[in-house]
């Protein structure tokens, strides 16, 4: 019977669990025959089943018959997103879509989803969450308290963010972990009276909690807990999860800074925030718990320099480049606008290269 | 050639620069200027510049020696373009060029020696004489230097004591201009004191502030915000002169499009492209292209992107910080996918349907192995906003009415409109150009070369910065 992409996730689903059970890096021979027969895998399926992407590969030279390593999948571009259907789903199997939060009127990325990619999707992320988050020392508590600072999953459908988080509180979840955000007409807003409350009621109880939200969502609580003149001591165990990007929807603070600030506000200590890096074009996320950014190891990133298109050298600036092998139905070999720095085995972000030349790009409709 | 320490900007950033520093050194300028250069009629001053930048014009000269060997470094431009970009600004500072302008602007070459009058002012019994500010400070950007030289060379005309303020690390090219004018005669570079620091900082406010208050006109060239920052700090009776943020883009008519002419043009837009690496607002964004059928703009992105692999070879771009050279890549992905994504729908694949606005024709052309250079040929027309860097979007357009429509967006910021049309067609493109807004309309390779009349934005850049008085009898 011949490869197809049903397959291959449930070959994907197979390895997730063995991946996790080798050590980890800086091991540079961290699962790396398998993850490059699998990616070569994937590359053929893809190549075969998306016209596009395998026209912008014969454009490149590159097709699944020419290529030893998974470094020479080309990568698309994450405004493919935006401009096409970047899918090998048919529209009938499609039951969810998640969009790219953006600025009002660019029109944001789409990721489409099927039941069948849903699952994958939940199999990458559960895992990798668990290790880098809820497994941070001291947190083993049954029935994590969770207060997510977004809208919920049937308020916000369409954020692979939410669609993350939801998923974390319905499995890990204690029955009054809430989600404290609603869709506004400008965008995200807090529902700061329920937040305040849930936090209050946490430190009297002295009971951990758990919070997670975008950094711009820590912003505005920030700000309103400045402005109130209130602080938080959290019970011994809490933590914070907080997810990058700000896209113009409040005023931008440097990470170390805002991490301060949280640590000031809310008494959460450093060493118990971690930041996610994730996005709608994406089915696996990275966390930073200190040492940089890392992947799980069925995706990998690689920090690319924009003149020569290969990888720089350790400590060195590039373009932030992705193979996500969970990416079944769509494009596993993605192009971020990210900028970041190669930190051996893991990066750190360094910005964005559309933001960084407004005199050149701010008129930019593609 | 190492620079004596003849102004503030010289010493470097160890300097500590404090508003009393800036307020004596204001001070000295003033008195300079009181003591010589009012005293020097045009035809001198314009003499003495004229001078100084033939001595640029000499390969010898250390002046533009040194800014060959160490502009690279400071301004980012390799040592051919900035040699080009040079030239051709000194090649306009000629006696004839300067006296010129003078009458352009103020109706007669005598105007800011003595009260002369116009025909129609003799026969109403006026006589006026033109003036110019006591202390003129110069805001100046740092993308390139010839509109900083260009400020000085103005306040010269102008008998004014000046201030320029350089941004920091943009310093080198208009002291070095400075330093040839004090080598021509040191009393003109007594009448100049240049300064440097970087807009924005809690420090610059302060000594922006101590500046605002001595000068009786200030200059400002900049991003919008830079510019409406400092206009709500400028307070009357300083007068304001701002040049804000302006682009400019190029239009192909299908006339001018024969094979014997299509070399000569392709030639004149990479001049433009190439010039100041494109950075300037009078560099093109878009190049359109009037074709009655299909072909013709993709013939002419061919063309030029074969002129911009030849350009690299003799004059390359030079190295970019890595934030912008990952913004041009970046969008060449993009536009990679897109050409895809139309050659894919072409064989009427089922999956990767486009968006209806995307339909259009998509190429790329690009430097391999760098981000040197870049042509998109875009078949969506909307009028876009390159990353520039020898980066440019070619858009075919049916007719000339598509362009206007297209770059409607864009209208109030546009500088320059380089037009290639038949002598019969031409006068009647450039007529509309002018009434929709455009305020310059040039041959094509010309467009980074405007003349020394050249109206800055539309307006007169030396008449804007003089006051008249009247003698009525």
């Amino acid at each position: 019977m011949s490869d197809t992409l049903s397959i291959f996730s449930t070959d994907l689903r197979s390895f997730i669990p063995r991946s996790l059970e080798r050590p980890g890096p800086p091991e540079p021979a961290w699962t790396d025959e398998e993850f490059n027969e699998l990616a070569r895998r994937l590359f053929r399926l893809q190549y075969q089943g998306l016209p596009v992407y395998r026209e912008f590969c014969d454009r490149r030279d590159r097709s699944p018959d020419r290529i030893g390593s998974w470094t020479e999948i080309p990568a698309v571009p994450t405004t493919a997103f935006k401009d096409l259907e970047m899918t090998a789903l048919p529209e009938a199997e499609r039951v969810a879509e998640f969009h790219s939060s953006g600025t009002t009127g660019v029109r944001p990325s789409r990721h489409f989803h099927s039941r069948e990619s849903l699952a994958l999707y939940e199999a990458s992320l559960e895992p990798w969450f668990h290790r880098n988050f809820l497994q941070l020392p001291q947190s083993s508590t049954p029935g994590n308290r969770f207060l997510a600072l977004t809208p919920s999953p049937a308020a916000a459908p369409r954020s692979s963010l939410v669609h993350m988080l939801g998923r974390v509180v319905s499995r890990w979840g204690s029955p009054d972990s809430r989600f404290a955000g609603r869709v506004g007409t400008d965008g995200w807003e807090l529902e700061l009276d329920t937040v305040v409350a849930v936090l209050r009621r946490a430190e009297e109880a002295g009971q951990p909690l758990t919070l997670l939200g975008t950094a711009f969502n820590f912003v505005h609580l920030l700000d309103h807990l400045a402005a109130s003149h209130l602080r938080f001591d959290l019970g011994a165990g809490s933590r914070v999860m907080e997810t990058g990007g700000y896209k113009g929807r409040s005023r931008v603070v440097p990470r170390e800074e805002l991490h301060s600030q949280v640590e000031r506000a809310l008494g959460v200590p450093r060493e118990r925030l971690v930041t996610e890096y994730g996005m709608s074009e994406l089915s696996s996320q990275a966390y930073d718990t200190g040492s940089g950014f890392r992947f799980p190891p069925w995706a990998r990133a690689q920090i690319i320099h924009p003149e020569t298109g290969r990888e720089v050298a350790d400590g060195e600036t590039g373009i932030v480049r992705i193979l996500d092998l969970a990416n079944v139905w769509s494009a596993m070999a993605v192009e971020t606008g990210d900028l970041g720095v190669r930190q051996g085995a893991w990066f750190s972000l360094a910005g964005r290269a559309q933001a960084v030349e407004p005199r050149g790009c701010s008129l930019m409709t593609a | 050639m190492e620079l004596p320490n003849l102004f503030l900007a010289d010493l470097g950033p160890a300097l500590e620069l404090s508003p009393g520093t800036l307020r004596d050194a204001c001070f000295a300028v003033r008195r300079n200027r009181q003591e010589w250069l009012l005293q020097q009629r045009t035809r001198a001053v314009v003499e003495m510049i004229a001078h100084t930048a033939e001595g640029w014009l000499e390969p010898g000269n250390g002046f533009r020696e040194r800014a060959l060997r160490d502009g690279p470094a400071e301004t980012g431009y390799g040592a051919p373009t900035l040699a080009r970009g040079l030239d051709a600004f000194f090649r306009q500072l000629t006696v004839e060029n300067l006296e010129a302008l003078v009458v352009q602007d103020l109706g007669d070459v005598r105007r800011l020696d003595e009260f002369s009058s116009s025909a129609a002012e003799m026969r109403s019994g006026r006589m006026s004489i033109a003036n110019g500010p006591e202390l003129l400070v110069h805001l100046t950007a740092g993308t390139l230097p010839n509109p900083a030289l260009f400020s000085m060379v103005l306040g010269l005309l102008t008998r004014s004591a000046q201030v320029v303020k350089c941004p920091q690390r943009a310093s080198l090219i208009p002291r070095l201009f400075a330093h040839s004018l004090a080598a021509t005669e040191s009393k003109l570079g007594a009448s100049l004191e240049l300064v440097s620091w970087s807009h924005g900082s809690r420090q610059a406010v302060e000594l922006e502030e101590a500046l605002f208050q001595e000068a009786h006109c200030v200059t400002a060239t900049g991003g919008d915000a830079m510019i409406a920052d400092v206009r709500t700090r400028i307070r009357p009776p300083t007068r304001l002169v701002a040049y804000g943020h302006r682009l400019s883009f190029a239009f192909v008519a299908r006339e001018s499009l024969t094979h014997y002419s299509v070399r000569r043009l392709v030639r004149g837009a990479a001049e433009d492209i190439t010039a100041w690496n494109q950075l300037g607002c009078l560099s093109p964004h878009v190049i359109y292209v009037e074709e009655e059928t299909e072909g013709g703009a993709a013939r002419f992105a061919e063309e030029l992107a074969g002129e911009l692999a030849r350009r690299e070879a003799a004059d390359p771009r030079g190295e970019l910080p890595v934030e912008t050279s990952a913004q041009i890549a970046s969008r060449r992905s993009a536009y990679e996918m897109r050409a895809a994504a139309a050659a894919a729908l072409l064989e009427r694949s089922r999956t990767g349907t486009l968006f209806a606005d995307t339909t259009g024709g998509v190429r790329v052309w690009a430097s391999e192995g760098s981000t040197a250079w870049t042509v998109v040929l875009e078949g969506d027309p909307r009028f876009k906003t390159s990353c520039l860097n020898r980066f440019v979007y070619v858009m075919p357009v049916r007719q000339f009415d598509d362009v206007l429509r297209f770059a409607e967006p864009v209208r109030h910021q546009v500088s320059t409109v380089a037009v290639a049309a038949s002598d019969d067609r031409l006068p009647v493109l450039a007529r509309r150009l002018a009434r929709w807004g455009a305020s310059r309309v040039c041959p094509l390779g010309r467009m980074q070369d405007p003349p020394a009349g050249w109206r800055h934005d539309g307006r007169p850049a030396l008449g804007d910065l003089v006051t008249w008085t009247d003698l009525e009898s």
